[in-house]
């Protein structure tokens, strides 16, 4: 085994401590099923629709949230039109015309995400603020399920949702798909043990008090729904998982898309870490401190060093075979098979932690969609397992890039 | 804040990789065990193969012929050591004792072999290849690639390789005999004079005019 491989057994190490850690917090607390108790109390709500350019899906974003079973004179729905220069202020004017009682249109000038946010959080009542992206659609419990969450406990400042793909069709979806899947797995662990990192767009909900105690969201170069995470958990501030609330949410189709999506999420992490760097190993913030953070920004180097030694290996075997290959002149021709047995089978240290690794990471995934109650056919999973690995640190690189220049990636 | 279950991981994490380890060498343990018992069983036919020779005026040429068809479970051992010396390494002592006992065998089998064809009349072309993975050789690979090829075409081609780095003995007696010296990759055919440096197939090919009239086989000849 040579030195860089040493690299990758220490990476797994890393990856493999991480699965189990969660899998104890699993075994620990199972997550409940969904109960058929109705909240003892209706708080009043304002969802936030924060929208640039979101034509194609902000009429379906806004139905899903009519069609909430939620009291009507309860729910306020606030679209916030970060200065759109498609149809999307029409189409937003249209449904506060279609719904007066319930649904609202303003259009500011454009500032990004977290301006409309903050100005939907100023220019409303609701005890309960929502957050929802206009390509995200919610399941129509999923506020109720919401309620019933904060009310199971008075110090839940903020709850995060289950994330389901939408519809997901092609070969990226369906990888994404299985990725939240893993997702709903993990923010369920990290609830258990108090240490949930990031409140995403899609359907996040928080008691007005957070923004009291500690602002209102920060640009937190283009992750506010991360940076605010970070802060709450810095202000004391607890944040859940309601599982059982569940939103569906359109995710990149191309691979320029993912990439662009992927590399501001990994960038910001990079730099918002930077930001609260005086978290990381601290146990004042428990497992989030202790645990998520290290983690996390282990994970994104070793996922770098892993996929290099990869592609390093790789190259190099290639560039022995074609030059004996050339040298040799022996015509092509495939390897003989006629001996194969199990001998020959790679059964070294590494293939096996690499294979405990990924069959941890999918009974990770099988328990995610028990939890979610979601369905994933062979060919996600094959998408998952043979397409990730090989994307992600194409995101990763380019994010320590920005990270490293200190240049803001763009949030549309 | 539970310490335990942070401590509780850590004792799974490090069981989980040492039951890797465990299972890896126990795998590797199997894997040596096979081709200490296939050296064996080639030790024991070639033993049976010496012994007939000796009795050669009881036995016609052709059972002493039919008997001593070694090549393939060489060819054998010699890929099964190749996996275990790329798992544990060619400076493992393990592997170089399998690799010492695999050379001896080849020279034996090569000794009997020249024997045999004398006796019996059999024209039998005999490459020795002498290489090395120290990294003293950057053509051993291409070369090694040539003689795969050859063997697998001509059934017949009886060939022999030898890591020179090996510290053995016979293996240094045999060098000598034939005269080979340090450069490497080197071969001998027939027991000709050694030739060094890479050799392409259709070097090799030239090499070896021995090969014109030589069976094929069936499936590499249509890809030729």
């Amino acid at each position: 085994m040579d030195a860089g491989a040493y690299g990758v057994l220490c990476c797994l190490f890393v990856a493999l401590y991480f699965e189990v850690f969660l899998l104890i917090s699993f075994f620990e607390k199972r997550p409940a099923g969904k109960s058929r108790e109705l909240p003892r109390h209706y708080p009043t709500v304002t969802m936030i629709v924060p929208c640039f350019n979101e034509e194609r899906t902000l009429g379906k974003t806004v139905e899903s949230l009519l069609a909430l079973e939620y009291p009507a004179d309860k729910l306020d729905i606030f679209i916030v039109d970060d200065g759109s220069r498609d149809q999307t202020p029409a189409i937003g004017a249209a449904l506060a015309r279609a719904h007066p009682a319930q649904v609202r249109y303003a259009r500011k000038e454009n500032g990004g995400k977290y301006t409309a946010l903050n100005w939907g959080i100023e220019h409303s009542q609701g005890e309960l603020i929502g957050c929802l992206d206009a390509d995200s659609f919610v399941a129509p419990d999923g506020l109720i399920e919401m309620v019933k969450s904060f009310e199971s406990d008075a110090n839940i400042f903020a709850i995060t949702p289950a994330m389901k793909v939408y519809r997901p069709r092609k070969m990226l979806e369906l990888m994404q798909a299985v990725e939240y899947t893993f997702g709903i797995f993990y923010k369920k662990m990290f609830d258990n043990i108090s240490a949930i990192n990031v409140l995403p767009g899609p359907f996040s909900m928080y008691r007005r008090e957070v923004f009291k105690r500690i602002g209102l969201f920060r640009h937190a170069h283009n992750t506010e729904d991360m940076e605010i995470a970070f802060r709450m958990h810095a202000h004391g501030l607890k944040i859940a998982n309601a599982h059982t609330a569940v939103v569906y949410t359109t995710v990149p189709p191309s691979m320029r898309a993912l990439i662009k999506q992927r590399t501001r999420w990994s960038q910001g992490f990079l730099q918002n870490s930077l930001d609260y760097a005086y978290m990381y190993f601290n146990p004042r913030f428990g497992h989030f401190g202790l645990l998520v953070l290290p983690f996390a920004l282990a994970a994104f180097f070793a996922g770098l060093y892993v996929a290099g030694y990869a592609l390093f290996t790789f190259i190099r075997m290639i560039e022995t075979k074609l030059a004996n290959f050339i040298a040799s002149g022996v015509p092509a021709h495939l390897p003989s098979v006629s001996h194969f047995s199990w001998y020959y089978l790679n059964t070294s240290t590494l293939t096996l932690l690499i294979i405990t690794t990924l069959a941890m990471t999918l009974v990770a995934i099988l328990l995610g969609a028990r939890i979610a109650n979601a369905r994933l056919g062979v060919k996600a999973f094959a998408s998952y397992f043979f397409l990730f690995g090989l994307i992600a640190p194409l995101w990763l690189a380019r994010a320590l890039v920005g990270a490293l220049r200190a240049r803001d990636a763009a949030w549309r | 804040m539970s310490w335990q279950r942070y401590l509780l991981a850590f004792v799974i994490t490090a069981a989980i990789f040492g039951t890797a380890f465990y299972a890896a060498s126990q795998f590797d343990a199997t894997r040596v065990a096979d081709i200490r018992a296939t050296e064996q069983a080639i030790s024991i036919d070639i033993l049976s193969n010496e012994t007939q020779y000796d009795l050669l005026s009881n036995l016609s040429c052709q059972t002493l012929s039919q008997n001593s068809g070694l090549t393939d479970e060489l060819n054998t051992l010699a890929s099964q050591l190749s996996v275990e010396e790329n798992n544990l390494g060619s400076s493992n002592a393990e592997v170089v004792q399998l690799k010492e006992q695999y050379s001896l065998l080849e020279i034996k089998d090569y000794l009997l072999m020249q024997q045999i064809s004398q006796k019996c009349g059999i024209k039998t072309v005999y490459v020795l290849y002498f290489y090395s993975n120290s990294g003293s050789c950057p053509q051993c690979g291409a070369a090694g690639d040539v003689l795969t090829y050859l063997r697998e075409t001509y059934p017949g081609l009886r060939i022999y390789s030898f890591d020179y780095d090996l510290d053995l003995s016979a293996l240094k007696t045999l060098e000598s005999l034939l005269k080979v010296k340090g450069q490497l990759p080197a071969f001998v055919i027939n027991d000709r004079a050694p030739i060094y440096g890479f050799k392409d197939l259709g070097d090799m090919q030239k090499l070896i005019p021995e090969l014109k009239t030589m069976a094929t086989t069936t499936a590499t000849t249509s890809k030729q």
